[in-house]
Formats: C-alpha cells, sequence, structure tokens
C-alpha cells in the first residue's frame, strides 16, 4: 500500500516543485548563515588589529602621561562567534557583535550600533530558520491542501471508497506519506547546515532539530484538520493560506506592534542625556562633588590628592564616572523595560507556533535580545575592570610602559544559554495533539 | 463597449462578492486591522514625536544654560540631535523601526545614531509589523486575488460565460465589465483606509508642512489606486487562462506568496550576499588610517600640520604661534575637523554606495513585480524610507559640524593665545547666540527624484494591464 502511495506521490508536479524549492532555498540560506560566521569572523579579526595598532600608536604620542593614553585607547569585549547562531540569525545583525571602549563613561559607548543596511534588516535575514517557519508549511499546504477533494473532484474517490475497507486510513496513510517527505527534507537540511557550518551536536542543536521537527509536525496537523472537514480545494486552499497569514504574519506583527507600543521606552533617551549632562556639569562645580561620588564607589582612592586649582586625572574620571551613575536608573530601566517587552512576547507565543518557534529558535542559537543584554551586562562588568587596573597607575602619574600592554588584547564574552525542554516542546506539542486529535475524529466520521 | 453593460457586469461581480462568505470575513477583519493599526500608528507616532521633541527642547535649554567656559569645552558638551517622525509614518512604518532614532553630535566625533526601536525589540519584529500601509500592500491583494479567481474561471465552468456571449454582450465588455467590478471592489478598502489617513494629514500638519503632506498624500493614493487596477488585471488575466477556477486560485496564490513575500526578501539577502558590506571597526581604522596619511593633528611632528603652520606664521610675519592674531589651538582644530570630517564623509559615502548596490536589486526588480514598486514608493513618500533616514544624518552632521566649527572659531577669536593676558573662558551668551537643531523632511521633488525607478515601473505596469486585458478582449476562450 505505500509503496504504491510513494510512487504516485513521487509523480506527482508538486513533488518536484516542492524537493526543488525547499533543497535549493535551503541550501542558499545555509550558504547566508555561512557568509554571516564568516564576517563575524573578519570583524574580530579587523577589531584585533585595530586595538594592536592604535595602542602602538597612541603609546608613540602620549607615552608620558597614562591618563591622556586612555582617554584615547579602546578596548574590544566581542560576542565570541558561535556557529549554530547561522541557523536563526535573529536580532543578532541588528545588536553589534562587539564594543570597543574607552574607560571614560560607558553609558555614552554602550549602545553604539553598528553598521548595517536598514533595507536588509527590514526584510530580515534568509537563515535557515526562515525557511523553517515560512516555507516549509507553504509546502505542507501545497500538498495536502486537496488531499481528499482532488480525487473527489475528478472523481477518483467513489472507486477509492468501493475498495478499501478503511477510508480514514487510506487518507491518512496518503497524508503520513508527504508528511513523510518533508520531514526528510527537513532532517537533510539539517545535517546539511550541521556540517557545512561546523555545528557541534551540542544540545541546543538537538533542541532546535527537535522544535524544527515539532513545528512542521504542528502544520502537518493543521493540515490533516482542514482535510478531514471534506470541504472542496479552492476552499482548503483559500482557508489554509489564510491561516498561514494570520499565523506568520498578522498575529506575531499584531503582538509586536502591541508590545511596543505598551512598553515606550523613552528611558534610552533619557540616559542618553542624563549621562552627558551628569558628567560635564561636574566642570563647573566644585570638586569635592565628584571626589565624594567617586570616593564613595571606591574608596580605595581616597588617599589620592586632588589639587583645589589645576587638572587631575582621579578628578577627570571621577567625573566621568559620575556621568556614568547619573544615567545608572534610567539605564536600568531602559534594561527592565527590554526584558519586560521579552517575557510579554514569550508568554503570547506558547500559543502560537510560529511566534514561538520563532523565539525559541533565536534563544537557542543565542541570537536573541536577552543574550544580548547578557553581553551589555558582561561589557559593564569588563569596563569597571578596565578602570580599576589602570586608575591607580594613571593617579600615580605613571607612564605607558607602566602596562603590559600585550595583557590587553581582544577579550570574549562567552554567552551561557540555558533553556527548559519542557517550555520549549510541551505548547507546540500539545496544540498539535488537540488539533490533530480533532482531525482524526472528524475522519471518523467518513 | 456599451457603458451600461460593464456597469451591469461589474454590479453583478460585486453582488456576488458580497452574497459569499468571503467578503464578510474579510471585510470584519480589515476593520478590525484597520482600526487596529490606524490607533497603534497613531499613537506610535505621536508619543514618539512628543517624547523627542520634549527632549530635544531639553537638550537645548540645557545648551543655553552652561556658564561661562572655554569654547572647546562647549563642543565636547555637544548636543542631540533627535529624529522626528513624518506624520505620514502613521500609514506607512517602513523603516522608522529599524534606523536610529538619536545621536550624540560631539567635536570630532561622527557618532552613530542609536536607539532604534528594532535594538530593543525581541524577535517577533522580523514577522514585519502591522500597519495601514501593510494592510494595502500585503492583505488587500491576498483579498483581491480571493475575491477574483473565480470571475471568468467559474462562469466558463458553469457554462454561463457562453450564454454571455450568446447574449450579445462582447468579450471586451465581458473582460472589462469584470475588471472594474473587482478593480472598484478592491476601493472600499482604499478609500476607507485613506479616508482615515486623510484625518491624521489634517490634524497633525502645521500649515508650512500641509502642502507638502497633502502632496505626499496624493501621490500615494494614486500609487496604491494603480496598484490594485494592475492586481484586478492580474486576477482577470490568471482567471481567464485557468481551466477551473481551482487552478486560478492556486496560480494566485502562488503568485502572491512569489511577489510579496519570497521574492523581495531573497532578492535582498541576494545583494548582501553579492555587495559585502564593511564592519564599523574596520571602516574606523581604514578612516584612521587615511587621516594618519593626510595629517594628524594629534601629532607633533605631523609634516601636514608643520607645513600649515609654517605658511601661518609667514602670512601673519610672526615666528611664534603664540604672536599670531588668534588662538592658534583654535586653528588648528578647526583645521583638523574639517579634515576628519571629509575623510569620514568620503568613506561613509562609499558605504552607502554598496547599500545601494544591495537595494537595488529589489528596487529594479519592479519591473517584474509591481509589488516592490508599491513597496518603495509608499515608503518614500511616508518620509519612512532610507533616504529619508539619511537626510536626518546629513542635517545632524552639517549641524554637528557647524557646531564644532564656530567653538573653534570662537576660540580663535576671543581665547587669548598661550602666555598673553585675558581669561580663559567667554560668555555664556555666545551660547544663546548659537541656534537650535532643527529637522527638515526630504522635500517631495527629491523623493520623486530617488522614487523615479518605482514610478516608471508602475506607470509601465498600468499600461501593459490595459494592454494585456485588449489582448485578452480578443482571444477569451469561451468555453
Amino acid at each position: 500500500m505505500y509503496s504504491l502511495l510513494f510512487k504516485s506521490f513521487f509523480r506527482t508536479k508538486i513533488f518536484l516543485v516542492s524537493l526543488v524549492l525547499l533543497m535549493s532555498v535551503g541550501v542558499i540560506s545555509i550558504f547566508i548563515g555561512k557568509q554571516y560566521l564568516v564576517k563575524q569572523e573578519k570583524t574580530i579579526a579587523a577589531a584585533q588589529v585595530f586595538q594592536e595598532e592604535s595602542i602602538k600608536k597612541n603609546i608613540e604620542y602620549h607615552s608620558e602621561d597614562l591618563g591622556l593614553l586612555l582617554y584615547y585607547l579602546r578596548f574590544t569585549l566581542a560576542k565570541k562567534p558561535e556557529n549554530i547562531s547561522a541557523i536563526s540569525i535573529g536580532q543578532s545583525d541588528v545588536n553589534p557583535l562587539l564594543q570597543a571602549v574607552t574607560i571614560r563613561g560607558l553609558e555614552g559607548q554602550k549602545y553604539d550600533t553598528d553598521f548595517e543596511n536598514p533595507s536588509l534588516l527590514m526584510s530580515g535575514n534568509l537563515d535557515l530558520g526562515f525557511v523553517i517557519i515560512y516555507l516549509f508549511p507553504l509546502v505542507l499546504i501545497a500538498m495536502t491542501f486537496n488531499l481528499y477533494s482532488e480525487e473527489k473532484e475528478l472523481g477518483t474517490w467513489r472507486i477509492l471508497a468501493a475498495q478499501t475497507s478503511g477510508k480514514a486510513g487510506f487518507l491518512f496513510k496518503k497524508m503520513a506519506v508527504r508528511i513523510l517527505f518533508v520531514f526528510v527534507v527537513l532532517i537533510v537540511l539539517m545535517f546539511l547546515a550541521s556540517t557545512i557550518l561546523q555545528i557541534s551536536m551540542s544540545a541546543n542543536f538537538w533542541a532546535i532539530f527537535l522544535q524544527s521537527i515539532l513545528y512542521v509536525l504542528f502544520w502537518s496537523a493543521l493540515c490533516f484538520w482542514m482535510v478531514s472537514l471534506l470541504k472542496s480545494s479552492s476552499f482548503n486552499a483559500l482557508a489554509l493560506i489564510s491561516i498561514w497569514v494570520v499565523l506568520t504574519i498578522l498575529i506575531p506583527a499584531l503582538v509586536n506592534n502591541y508590545v511596543m507600543n505598551t512598553y515606550q521606552v523613552p528611558e534610552a533617551l533619557d540616559a542618553m542625556v542624563e549621562q552627558r549632562d551628569g558628567y560635564h556639569e561636574k566642570w563647573d562645580m566644585e570638586k569635592d562633588i565628584t571626589m565624594n561620588g567617586f570616593i564613595g564607589a571606591y574608596p580605595q582612592y581616597i588617599n589620592y590628592d586632588v589639587p583645589e586649582d589645576k587638572f587631575s586625572w582621579i578628578w577627570y574620571y571621577g567625573m566621568q564616572y559620575m556621568g556614568d551613575m547619573a544615567a545608572k536608573e534610567s539605564s536600568e530601566e531602559m534594561t527592565e523595560k527590554i526584558m519586560l517587552r521579552n517575557t510579554v512576547s514569550e508568554n503570547v507565543a506558547l500559543f502560537v507556533p510560529t511566534m514561538h518557534a520563532q523565539l525559541s529558535l533565536n534563544n537557542l542559537a543565542g541570537t536573541d535580545m536577552v543574550s544580548h543584554l547578557g553581553f551589555l551586562n558582561v561589557l559593564t562588568e569588563f569596563h569597571e575592570k578596565l578602570r580599576l587596573g589602570f586608575y591607580d597607575k594613571i593617579f600615580r602619574e605613571k607612564s605607558a610602559s607602566a602596562v603590559d600592554w600585550t595583557k590587553h588584547d581582544i577579550k570574549f564574552y562567552q554567552a551561557e544559554h540555558t533553556f527548559s525542554w519542557l517550555k520549549l516542546l510541551l505548547p507546540t506539542l500539545f496544540i498539535t495533539l488537540v488539533i490533530g486529535a480533532i482531525g482524526g475524529f472528524n475522519l471518523k466520521k467518513l | 463597449m456599451r457603458k451600461n453593460v460593464i456597469k451591469l457586469l461589474a454590479r453583478q461581480l460585486w453582488q456576488d462578492a458580497f452574497r459569499s462568505k468571503v467578503m464578510l470575513i474579510a471585510s470584519a477583519l480589515m476593520l478590525f486591522l484597520l482600526l487596529f493599526s490606524a490607533y497603534s500608528g497613531y499613537e506610535n507616532y505621536h508619543d514618539q514625536n512628543f517624547t523627542r521633541d520634549e527632549i530635544q527642547h531639553e537638550v537645548q535649554e540645557s545648551w543655553e544654560n552652561n556658564p561661562d567656559k572655554h569654547p572647546h569645552r562647549m563642543s565636547h558638551y555637544g548636543s542631540f540631535a533627535l529624529r522626528l517622525k513624518h506624520v505620514l509614518s502613521v500609514f506607512d512604518l517602513g523603516m522608522e523601526n529599524f534606523v536610529g532614532n538619536a545621536v550624540f553630535l560631539e567635536a570630532h566625533k561622527q557618532n552613530t545614531v542609536n536607539f532604534s526601536e528594532a535594538s530593543m525589540s525581541t524577535g517577533l519584529l522580523r514577522f514585519g509589523e502591522v500597519s495601514l500601509a501593510m494592510l494595502l500592500k500585503v492583505i488587500v491583494p491576498l483579498l483581491i486575488f480571493y475575491l477574483g479567481f473565480a470571475t471568468i474561471a467559474q462562469e466558463r465552468e458553469n457554462g454561463t460565460l457562453k450564454l454571455l456571449i450568446g447574449q450579445g454582450i462582447t468579450r471586451k465588455e465581458i473582460v472589462f465589465g469584470k475588471w472594474i467590478g473587482l478593480w472598484s471592489l478592491s476601493l472600499i478598502f482604499l478609500i476607507s483606509i485613506f479616508l482615515v489617513l486623510l484625518l491624521f494629514v489634517l490634524l497633525e500638519s502645521h500649515n508650512s508642512m500641509l502642502t507638502d503632506s497633502f502632496l505626499r498624500y496624493l501621490v500615494l493614493l494614486i500609487s496604491y489606486f494603480l496598484f490594485f487596477g494592475i492586481l484586478s488585471a492580474i486576477t482577470i488575466l490568471v482567471s481567464a487562462f485557468s481551466a477551473t477556477a481551482k487552478s486560478a486560485l492556486v496560480k494566485l496564490l502562488g503568485i502572491w506568496l512569489l511577489f510579496v513575500i519570497i521574492v523581495p526578501k531573497s532578492l535582498q539577502a541576494m545583494g548582501f550576499y553579492l555587495y559585502p558590506t564593511p564592519s564599523k571597526i574596520e571602516m574606523e581604522t581604514a578612516v584612521e588610517h587615511d587621516l594618519i596619511e593626510l595629517g594628524d593633528s594629534h601629532n607633533p611632528d605631523d609634516p601636514h600640520f608643520k607645513a600649515l603652520k609654517d605658511s601661518v606664521l609667514l602670512a601673519n610675519k610672526v615666528t611664534d604661534v603664540n604672536n599670531l592674531p588668534f588662538n592658534y589651538g583654535g586653528f588648528v582644530m578647526s583645521k583638523g575637523e574639517e579634515l576628519s570630517a571629509e575623510v569620514y564623509l568620503e568613506h561613509q559615502e562609499g558605504l552607502y554606495e554598496v547599500y545601494h548596490k544591495q537595494n537595488n536589486l529589489e528596487r529594479y526588480s519592479a519591473f517584474i513585480n509591481p509589488y516592490s514598486a508599491i513597496k518603495n514608493l509608499s515608503m518614500a513618500f511616508s518620509g519612512t524610507d532610507f533616504q529619508s533616514f539619511l537626510h536626518f544624518k546629513d542635517e545632524a552632521e552639517t549641524y554637528r559640524f557647524k557646531l564644532a566649527q564656530d567653538m573653534n572659531q570662537l576660540q580663535m577669536d576671543f581665547i587669548p593665545s598661550k602666555g598673553k593676558e585675558g581669561p580663559n573662558t567667554i560668555s555664556s551668551d555666545f551660547w544663546k547666540e548659537f541656534p537650535p537643531f532643527q529637522y527638515h523632511f526630504l522635500s517631495i521633488r527629491e523623493v520623486f527624484k530617488n522614487e523615479l525607478t518605482s514610478l516608471i515601473s508602475l506607470f509601465l505596469w498600468s499600461i501593459l494591464s490595459v494592454f494585456g486585458l485588449l489582448k485578452l478582449s480578443t482571444n477569451l476562450k469561451a468555453i
């Protein structure tokens, strides 16, 4: 029975079209991921060169004055590139891969962006995640919308019905053949991706793998349910495409609009202005105001002199620090708001498999918003460590030779992704089972 | 062609449409989406502009309230430029949320425009955004296909097409009657959305802007009007050339998916693949490299600035820079600023050149994909395209440059040279004389220039549609 069903399926035009479409777009998407990884590597290499050369050059000019030298020098913290991110590029094209910061105020540097073509950002990356989330359902729809209705419309259904004992079983098998084919393509693409992109078989990879399988299964159940209604081909096509539009375009976009409008982040702009004013106003104030704040945070520097009548680096870097402090509250509120946006989106996504698939793919690939916030947190720690490493030497008016510059190469941030299998798989699994059961129930009446 | 016959056929299409469930569901859905996107679009526009305007004022106030100080302190104090939204961004969000909103303007340095909504969003943003234009660009085309796929194919399947022709109605009348029926049906959506939009335009445009906004509005209205005409023609043509209504529907759905979702995205990705862009750090390295070649004002032995110094000394017939009639430090900084801005802008120009190449692939596809034409037109005339953003960036950079150079000039004029008598600060009155940053939107003439390709292709598509329908009128198969 199955071999016949396979044979007849392989002879259909839609089989060939789907195979060619999915495989070609799938492979293209993998290579786009590859290019993205290459660009990351190039950027990091460039940052490395930049840092080395700028240290060398600036030491040439300002070797006597460490305070001035460090006014110019920038130190890089980069996200460690992970090949798995090429599967789902997510928000990692909007957010920069690395940040090169001076030891002056961090707030003014933390949110600097990299260059990206906004047209590309808007249209989004054609990564494997896109192929899975958008194209696989379309192919499933194209292959199954007339599963029953075609036989009915061509008049072959009566003959079939007369010859098979289980009509429902027949439809189910016919469906299974098509779903199986889609799964095979998905699995082939997944393993192609893991080879071409050299992704290690970590828990995250398997989680992406399972989430994708489950997602395709969800669409299979939906198509199966639509078939089980025994409507005409035109109705099915119209209804399934409408469902696709609602699930992959309308609902996520509506939720996104809602989240963005409800949780606006004017704090971002406030923090930007507060940092500048918090720093600059100190130039015109008593030095004590700056020093009290600075020493309050770092009492270890209490013994350094702050001359009242002339410039000193401890005062200067104290003022810079005070700028960051002025923006601290707004900056934290901004982070909270962004996290809130994320939480609300994730919670809604539990009920919408398309959104859930996209967000969890990004999360597993380490390309989501939360991962970038993690980077920004570590950047703040990195910045403080740098400052504290240099302060003593600057305040003692040492020269550049007091620092071992070879230690100051580019540093990396390694994200830790934790995820819960239950939260990852359960929502889609539950929805799939419910829809599949309703479909099965409908067919029983056949 | 007889007018009343065409009217009759068109009316019949309306009646059929309103009898079907599709129209009912579609209208209900569209009404909900219209209300939602009008509300959320306006809320976004209003709230964002309110916040930005407020901060822009705050920034100016704090600038003016600075006490007497050295002008170079002020050029480091700097200013901010905040990007204001055009009122038509309520209609088409375009790239609004993918470009930055605020930039810090200071001497010596071109900062990036930060805090785009995208940088504060989750991955959901990539599913797209709901806006009034998105409904017209993405959803209504699908509805036109839904409502029109059966028009001719179904009539033929039922045999009614033969009857119509038998009754003396010409093929041309049938084709154009159906076309006008479908087109006018789609205009229900167009008109309701543009009526809502008109309200916003009238409400939010201040006298000076009203003409400009209204012109943009008109162009948008005409473009979408044509776009729907083209789509209706495509629907009629596909329906006429399909054996069954079912196959017409499948073809039309395929066309929609291909032209609205798959092709634009693939071409954008291909453009990116073909023309790689440098990262910021790579460009900064290149800029720094060029600057050192040309003249590094930080290097005391730099030949460029040494030669400059010698020529200045010679021209003023003095031997020491401290004896010059102006502050030499201010002079060197102004020359350095000039040089670094020039080099930076040159590299930036190169970067934008690459962006244009990346985007052109999709832009020129308008000749085979009318959706691309309307997409680019719609963004541009709503003031939410890339060019509008670049215009903001240019204005911000011009302001930054002027700020830095004005401060340098003040230093040259009023700060005494080293070893000379006099205060090291100047009066705070000077700060008040420096005008605030004011953003002006791109003029509509510029927008026309930028969107010439899209306009031409939309025009060609319109002609092609009529031509296709005329052709169909001669060889429409009745059976």
